[in-house]
């Protein structure tokens, strides 16, 4: 049930290097301020923090107390403090607030402003416009990968999502850049490159520049992963946007996993307090049922705890000896796997309780309807009723979404009248909201869509298909265009199903969403490697509106690849992505004798795509 | 062979001296050596020359000419000289020309003749004049001491980081002294000085008198003194003809020599070698020159012409109107072998040699000879040393030959000793060429290093032969070929002469893309010549568009720096950028730029939506982009306004934003919001509560749950509430009520719009069977199924489905269906399903 990997699967590097560097980076930097110091932690940098160092190690590094950044005014007495952030703007005020009390006050300290992964001159220059840019010292923390499980890295990086495909702003690709670099440093050179999107292109380049510019000491080092993939979020929202039906990605949708962990709250501890649970490879429980369809769990959890069940009553038949041994070596085991069935059934019946119900079925039903194109109208007034009710703000907005992306946008009744619903139920600030999703290409209006379509298919008969495409493209730059009825056809991303799709012994990646859809990242990921380029995908590139930014780099000699790191492929999510993304390639990854590997900007779903569009009131 | 030791003089018992032209000058002197103010750089660095105006009385009018010279006599450069008198010249350790002027300036040229910059030694030293002036040499670079008017010192151990240290007085001192010098120990330059006959040592806090041991008495003047290349030895030479020998700290004689010659010398140097025990010192009069040491007899020699002495590490030089020779001990490799009779292993492994090449028999007897004292090695070593201390070429030949002779009969002589001083040798002979002039012995190129000798090359424009030697050494690029293409490069840029293009072209046809060469400096190098044409040019080769901004920036070059900053990718470069057009231009200028240029502009943006939220505003209005600015002043009427008046103008704006935008819509919106909001503060006012930022949806259900009916069905027309949200939302509040008779009420006012199975959800929500069932049976027949299964009656939506022969309702009722309970139910679907098929 669980799936096994195939025997001759490629071994996974070693992940771990990177937090040891990264510890080994951060005690550095501590020390740089000897004696006993105070450290403000910015909020988003806790939990990856902890995942590196943990409490006792701050404090062998004379840490004294620690403390959040937040708006309130510390009332910290150390005479060091140190700060611990994100490179942004609203950090920058807030150390400056501090010191200028201080300064105020007459009181004299030492300050040190440590960014993570690294500074921006914009920050620097706030500093220096606030006043007390001689006051502080500033270092970097070039902490950009975190390890989260053995085949997935995050650079807890969330705001690079809004920051580039709605603000523009391209800070975060030199990061990314530094990230591929260290990985190529550390794992080898990449012989083989392929990437989608004016994001991926861009980090690649600038990584490249980088590759460049360093010694060529690490060329003659063997590659340990023979391939990488560079994609940006926007070449598919769809599947980012679409409810998640794998054990994983429901426990992400339903509880929020935050860098790895998750807080089960008492319905599901069954305990009047929460739980904070790790969830990786290592527990043996989770790791089987991760990448299961949500209806297998519940038969497998209940299997596994009769077999647990078993396995304790062996200790009836036993005499003295055999208890003792049972006792030292075995109890152990069962209890902690005991621990976590009961906390993944607990997770399951909270996740039933909410998904089983008809609201959840009619709303899964409505996604597959978009999905496959047919019964928009109903489809429409199904969101509609659904703002209506106000069921939830940010459903309800993934909802319009989808139908504005699988639609190719609104048409303008709809557009005008959903999102005046919207706000009549939401509140009128979402006004700000709908700009941002327009501009992002999420939620758009149909209008002049149609007409150019009409336009472009006439001219296209009169001329080659290779000016075709130019006008194609000038016309998709006019009103970005999703097209994603025409590449899901092309694709194949809706499998024709003949009876029941059977989820126990998934056929392909559409398992992931219940046997209605194949995800069209993980799509285009496994064409492209069947070919080994973008050769006869020209077609789908056209209509994901990026011609210019395909790209492949296979390397001249090939030979230096061991044949077992050609089938490492790691993939690397510009933007994000989540769980069913990863879920459908470690399937791909089965079938095929592949092991992928993820490097992703944060994991993502549908909900945290949507917040970071909302304009909420501050 | 016999005479070659024929120039060879013995000093005392163990050491010969031995001078040797390296070149016969051919200079154009236009005047007497003695005439002029004379600097040869030691390291057989360049001769400076100019006319003494002191010594010779000639009209002010006529201006001197400094002239610059190889050490084989090839003219470098020539000036007038313009500015005021000379004092002394000098060569800094960079072969950069010293000239101190009387009133205490500094004068910097190049070695040819280029004006480099100029300092001064102070407003005491311009006060009093400048009387006499040294250049020294410490490891931290090149000195100047100088000595005022008014007999004081004054001095900089380092002219690059000049820091003047004025010197103590010396108590009592009337007249200037008879002779002076610098002396460096530890790390610090002191000032000797003689006056009479008691001898100063002026260091950092005091003037102390010094006493050099064993002098023998009736000293009444000390006329010249001398300190070694290495600060080690001091000489000095006393009025008697006597010549104190010691250590520069007085504290130790080492010999003493008595020439009974009572005139000044012109000169005293040191003469001696690194690691010798041999201590000399050689004196120049006008027509005599003398070499003593420790030794009852000293070596003289006859002096033809006016000449001038330069100390070097291990010797003199000695240069006059015809010729240039160098004096020095003979090291003892070449002592060894070239020695009348000398059994040296070395001395016959040449000797073998040579029978060898006459293809006689006694070879195979010297080379026994060797053998069986097990000397070979040693022969071969000592052959491959005085190699490198021979001056002409033959004679390192013939060594070279015996030491590759000898070689050949031993087991695994390490290569590497031979290889090299084969490669230095040749590199050594390239250089003593007259036409390059720079007469390095082995000892003091090793001292130098290779490195520094390159930089000699460049510095005197001898590119190619720098890049040969390069090649030849097979330097790594970085250090070698691309360090001096560059600097080829940076000279390049400075000939006036040739256009822009030319140059350019030629240094990219050079320099290609070398690595290691940065086309950023040599811009830089060229925009500091002026030719900003010609920097820019040369920036499109630099391949990281990163190095280019700086320097483009500094040109002012700044849209141009903009670009290229975006090119790179770093987006902190691209701020740089950004922040220095925005004090470069005025505002208006400076957003047109960024209208060019999206990503700098929403890097922009995003700064200025953090801090300075005026000028976002700005931003946009230059643009005219209203859909923006209308986004930006709803965002005001959250973040910015309290007052409710502030955030209906905020809000106002807007809306005249957004009509101009041609965005109807959202204009209507905001004014929509407008509205409500001023309505939601009348409610406050009137009912009291909390209605203020709530939204539509929700503050009509506030009303109602208020029990504000008629208020609710107000708002709901003037907003125009959709009939079928009105009915959700009714409904929802009066569940939430638990005001079921009204419900009821509402329920029959009029058709549903949203039929009757959300009543019956809602009602099922509030658990209210009882009411939820009054409602099942107004639903329409197609959600009847559902309907009954809200209620939970399985059974009869069973049957339901079966009178439908709805497939998908049979379906979902059978999904239904759990455990015991309803297992009938299911059979009786199973059955139903099964009958549906046949037919």
């Amino acid at each position: 049930m669980a799936f096994p990997h195939r025997p001759d699967a490629p071994e996974l590097p070693d992940f771990s290097m990177l937090k040891r560097l990264a510890r080994d980076q951060l005690i550095y930097l501590l020390e740089q301020l000897p004696g006993k110091k105070d450290l403000f932690i910015e909020a988003d940098l806790m939990s990856p923090l902890d995942r590196i160092a943990n409490v006792s190690i701050l404090k062998q590094h004379e840490v004294d107390k620690l403390y959040k950044v937040e708006s309130k005014p510390a009332l910290s007495s150390s005479e060091q403090l140190c700060f611990l952030v994100r490179p942004r703007i609203k950090n920058m005020r807030y150390i400056a607030s501090l010191v200028n009390a201080d300064k105020l006050a007459g009181r004299i300290r030492k300050y040190k402003v440590i960014f993570s992964p690294q500074k921006f001159y914009a920050c620097e220059m706030v500093l220096e416009e606030e006043g007390i840019y001689g006051d502080v010292s500033c270092d970097e923390w070039a902490f950009s990968l975190l390890p989260l499980d053995m085949d997935l890295l995050s650079m807890e990086l969330p705001e690079f999502f809004r920051d580039y495909f709605l603000e523009g702003d391209q800070r975060w690709i030199n990061t990314v850049a530094q990230a591929l670099h260290l990985l190529s440093t550390l794992y080898g050179p990449f012989p083989n490159c392929y990437g989608i999107g004016r994001c991926a292109k861009m980090s690649y380049e600038l990584w490249r520049k980088l590759e460049e510019e360093e010694d060529s000491e690490a060329k003659g080092r063997r590659p340990e992963i023979g391939h990488i993939f560079l994609l940006d979020r926007d070449m598919d929202f769809v599947t980012a946007l679409c409810s998640q039906v794998v054990y994983e990605g429901l426990v992400d949708d339903t509880f929020r996993i935050k860098c790895g962990s998750v807080d089960f709250g008492p319905e599901v501890t069954s305990c009047d307090k929460s739980l904070k649970v790790l969830l990786n490879a290592e527990d043996k429980v989770f790791s089987e049922i991760r990448n299961e369809h949500f209806s297998n769990v519940f038969g497998f959890l209940s299997q596994k705890a009769r077999n647990l069940q078993a396995q304790y009553d062996r200790r009836r038949g036993m005499d003295i000896k055999q208890m003792k041994n049972f006792v030292s070596q075995e109890l152990k085991g069962l209890k902690q796997e005991h621990r976590l069935l009961s906390l993944h059934i607990g997770a399951c019946e909270s996740i039933m309780k909410k998904k089983t119900k008809q609201d959840f079925q009619e709303l899964i039903k409505t996604e597959h309807a978009l999905l496959e194109g047919f019964n928009i109208r109903e489809s429409t007034n199904y969101i509609e009723e659904h703002i209506d009710r106000q069921v939830s703000p940010i459903e309800s907005l993934r909802l319009m979404c989808l139908l504005s992306i699988t639609e190719n946008g609104l048409i303008p009744k709809d557009y005008r009248s959903l999102k005046t619903q919207y706000m009549q139920s939401y509140g009128p600030e979402h006004l700000l909201t709908f700009s941002n999703l327009r501009r992002a290409g999420l939620l758009t209006e149909q209008a002049p869509g149609d007409a150019l379509t009409a336009v472009e298919s006439k001219v296209s008969k009169l001329v080659t298909d290779k000016a075709a495409g130019k006008i194609t493209d000038a016309f998709s730059s006019l009103a970005k265009r999703s097209n994603f009825r025409a590449i899901s056809k092309k694709l194949n991303l809706i499998p024709r199903v003949d009876g029941e799709y059977d989820l126990k012994v998934p056929r392909d990646m559409a398992y992931v969403f219940s046997g209605a859809y194949v995800p069209l990242s993980c799509r285009i990921i496994e064409q492209v490697l069947e070919r080994r380029s973008w050769q006869g995908l020209e077609e789908v590139v056209r209509l994901l509106n990026c011609g210019e930014f395909a790209f492949t780099d296979m390397a001249k000699e090939d030979n230096k690849a061991s044949s077992e790191s050609l089938r490492l492929i790691l993939v690397v999510f510009l933007g994000g992505c989540t769980f069913s993304e990863i879920s459908a390639l470690r399937f791909l990854g089965r079938e095929k004798g592949y092991r992928f590997l993820f490097l992703t900007t944060a994991v993502t779903n549908s909900a945290r795509l949507m917040e970071a569009m909302s304009e909420v009131r501050a | 062979m016999d005479c070659y030791t024929a120039n060879w003089n013995p000093l005392g018992d163990s050491a010969f001296y031995r001078k040797y032209e390296l070149y016969s000058m051919d200079w154009d002197l236009k005047e007497e050596l003695r005439d002029c103010l004379v600097a040869a750089a030691p390291y057989g660095g360049p001769i400076a020359l100019l006319r003494n105006p002191w010594r010779k009385e000639k009209t002010a009018s006529v201006r001197p000419i400094l002239e610059i010279y190889s050490a084989s006599g090839m003219p470098l450069a020539s000036l007038l000289w313009k500015s005021g008198p000379v004092v002394s010249l000098g060569w800094s350790a960079e072969e950069e020309l010293l000239c101190v002027q009387e009133d205490g300036a500094v004068l910097v040229y190049g070695l040819h003749g280029d004006f480099r910059r100029h300092f001064s030694m102070g407003n005491e030293v311009l006060q009093n004049r400048v009387l006499d002036a040294r250049i020294f040499h410490t490891e931290f670079g090149s000195g100047v001491a100088i000595l005022t008017g008014a007999h004081r010192f004054t001095l900089s151990a380092n002219v690059g980081d000049l820091k003047l240290r004025r010197m103590p007085e010396v108590p009592g001192l009337q007249s200037a002294p008879s002779c002076w010098t610098t002396l460096c120990q530890d790390r610090v330059a002191h000032i000797l000085l003689a006056v009479g006959p008691d001898l100063y040592l002026l260091d950092h806090g005091a003037c102390s008198a010094v006493t050099p041991p064993g002098l023998p008495p009736g000293v009444s003047s000390f006329l010249q003194m001398a300190v070694s290349f290495t600060y080690r030895h001091l000489a000095l030479f006393t009025d008697t003809g006597y010549i104190w020998m010691g250590t520069a700290s007085l504290k130790e004689k080492l010999c003493e020599f008595n020439c009974n010659i009572r005139a000044p010398p012109k000169q005293m140097v040191w003469c001696s070698r690194p690691r010798s025990k041999e201590r000399a010192v050689v004196v120049a009069w006008e027509r005599r020159l003398m070499v003593v040491g420790d030794a009852p007899e000293s070596i003289q020699f006859v002096l033809d012409e006016d000449s001038y002495l330069v100390p070097e590490l291990d010797g003199v030089r000695i240069f006059s109107r015809s010729t240039h020779e160098f004096l020095h001990e003979v090291p003892v490799a070449s002592e060894e072998i070239f020695k009348i009779a000398s059994m040296a292993p070395g001395a016959l492994l040449l000797e073998a040699q040579k029978e060898y090449e006459k293809e006689s028999q006694k070879a195979d007897e010297y080379l026994r000879e060797i053998q069986e004292l097990g000397q070979l090695t040693q022969a071969v070593q000592q052959c491959i040393e005085a190699a490198g201390h021979e001056h002409r070429p033959d004679m390192q030949k013939s060594l070279l030959r015996a030491a590759s002779f000898g070689k050949c009969f031993l087991d695994r002589f390490p290569p590497d000793s031979f290889v090299h001083m084969c490669q230095d040798l040749r590199v050594l002979n390239a250089v003593r060429d007259y036409h390059i002039g720079i007469p390095l012995t082995y000892s003091q190129y090793k001292q130098l290093t290779i490195q520094v000798l390159l930089d000699r090359l460049v510095l005197r424009r001898l590119y190619p032969l720098a890049i040969q030697i390069c090649e030849y050494l097979r330097l790594p690029e970085v250090q070698g070929v691309s360090r001096i293409l560059a600097h080829w490069a940076c000279y390049k840029v400075q000939q006036k002469d040739v256009s822009d293009e030319d140059v350019a072209r030629a240094i990219n046809q050079k320099l290609g893309d070398t690595p290691g060469v940065s086309y950023s400096d040599i811009a830089a190098r060229a925009y500091g010549c002026g030719r900003t044409e010609l920097a820019i040019k040369l920036l499109e080769y630099e391949p990281r568009s990163g190095e280019q901004v700086p320097l483009l920036l500094k040109m002012k070059r700044s849209k141009l720096a903009l670009s290229k900053a975006i090119e790179s990718g770093d987006t902190d470069l691209v701020f740089t950028v950004l922040l220095h057009l925005k004090n470069e231009l005025n505002r208006g200028d400076f957003f047109m730029t960024l209208r060019n240029q999206p990503m700098a502009l929403s890097l922009y943006r995003q700064f200025c939506k953090h801090q300075e939220l005026e000028t976002l505003k700005d931003l946009y209005n230059q643009d005219d982009n209203h859909q923006e600015l209308g986004s930006f002043h709803i965002r005001a009427s959250y973040a910015a306004e309290e007052r409710i008046e502030g955030r209906v103008a905020a809000l106002q704006t807007a809306a005249d934003a957004f009509y101009k935008a041609k965005n109807e819509f959202a204009a209507k919106a905001t004014e929509d919001q407008m509205r409500l909001l001023r309505l939601q503060r009348r409610l406050e006012d009137e009912l009291g509560g909390q209605f203020l930022d709530l939204s539509l949806h929700d503050t009509v259900t506030t009303l109602i749950l208020g029990g504000h009916n008629k208020r609710a069905e107000q708002l709901a027309r003037d907003f125009r509430i959709p009939d079928k949200r009105l009915w959700w939302l009714k409904l929802t509040a009066l569940a939430d009520l638990e005001d079921w008779e009204e419900l009821e009420k509402f329920s029959k006012s009029k058709k549903s719009p949203i039929g009757y199975l959300p009543f019956v959800e809602i009602c099922m929500k509030q658990h209210n069977k009882y009411e939820a069932k009054k409602y099942a049976s107004r639903v329409g027949p197609e959600q009847k199924v559902k309907a009954l299964l809200l209620l939970g009656d399985v059974a009869q939506a069973a049957d339901v489905a079966i009178e439908h022969r709805n497939e998908a309702e049979l379906s979902l009722v059978l999904s239904h269906c759990t455990g015991a309970t309803d297992g009938a139910t299911a059979d009786k679907i199973q059955r139903a399903r099964a009958q549906a098929q046949k037919k």
